[in-house]
């Protein structure tokens, strides 16, 4: 069987990975799929703690179906958000999206 | 070390190589493609961890409808893509990375500080050294819990789809659209 450690270490790189993305990017199509990352490295390790921990109720398995659902639908909402903006001007550089801003 | 640690050993590397070349692509729509493989690769491991249902849901959501939802997005667009970190020789990226803190050097440190500080957690946690036997019936106990335990939340997310439906079609929708 595989070793509960290696799936959390699986899952701290490929956390990294993303918080690394997410941070240092610019674009914010790629800022969207490094979140999508850091999503999935959460549902590995609640899989995971689900399967050697309480295998008999899988409630980590339901919580990482939540976390799916949750996922789609900020990535439905980021990405015509991200749309709307590109349709106004040509980039979607997250240093010069500042509408917000007072 | 047996063939399902062996295998899921092989399967993790290709899926955080998918996940590096997401981060580092010098093209937007190769990153994208190299975001579908990682979920591909979750999907495995999923299966290997015993999650079938979670696979086949990985698989359905992430594979089939949110790549596809980007890789349609940024087709239909437009978007102007900007210099990627992955881009030029290596000595450019490295002094890059090192010259700019604010997007090179600082975000590394803290991913990987977080990282590392996230596996030596892990290492010095009291784990069960072996698994228990698997549930026979992972599926179906899924099932059981989302429709009893879980109804309240299963109703609240699918009205946040539902929201986040209607967000994104308002969002998206051109201006003046509506006089027609």
């Amino acid at each position: 069987m595989i070793p509960l450690s290696w799936v959390v270490t699986t899952s701290a790189i490929l956390f990294g990975l993303g918080l690394y993305g997410a941070l240092s990017l610019r674009n914010a199509v790629r800022i969207l799929m490094c979140i999508e990352l850091m999503l999935n490295s959460v549902n590995l390790n609640l899989v995971a703690f689900s399967r050697y921990l309480h295998p008999e109720q899988p409630r980590g398995l339901v919580l990482a179906i939540f976390i799916m659902t949750v996922a789609a639908a900020e990535a439905a909402v980021g990405l015509a958000i991200f749309l709307t903006i590109a349709r106004n001007r040509t980039d979607i550089d997250v240093d010069n999206i500042r509408l917000l801003k007072g | 070390m047996n063939a399902v640690a062996i295998l899921y050993l092989l399967v993790a590397v290709v899926t955080l190589a998918c996940a590096y070349g997401v981060v580092v692509a010098p093209k937007l729509m190769h990153s994208a493609l190299w975001l579908g493989a990682t979920f591909v690769g979750m999907a495995a491991l999923f299966v290997l961890l015993d999650a079938e249902f979670l696979a086949a849901a990985q698989i359905l959501i992430y594979v089939g409808a949110i790549t596809t939802m980007i890789l349609f997005g940024i087709m239909l667009s437009d978007i102007r893509d900007l210099r990627a970190p992955g881009e030029g020789p290596w000595w450019r990226r490295l002094s890059r990375l090192v010259l700019s803190p604010r997007r090179g050097l600082l975000p590394l440190l803290a991913s990987a500080g977080f990282a590392l500080a996230l596996w030596g957690i892990a290492r010095h946690a009291p784990w069960p050294a072996e698994a228990p036997p698997p549930s026979p019936d992972v599926t179906g106990s899924i099932g059981q819990v989302l429709f009893t335990d879980y109804a309240l939340p299963f109703e609240v997310a699918s009205v946040l789809l539902l929201v986040a439906l209607v967000g994104a079609v308002v969002l998206s929708m051109r201006e003046g659209v509506e006089n027609r």
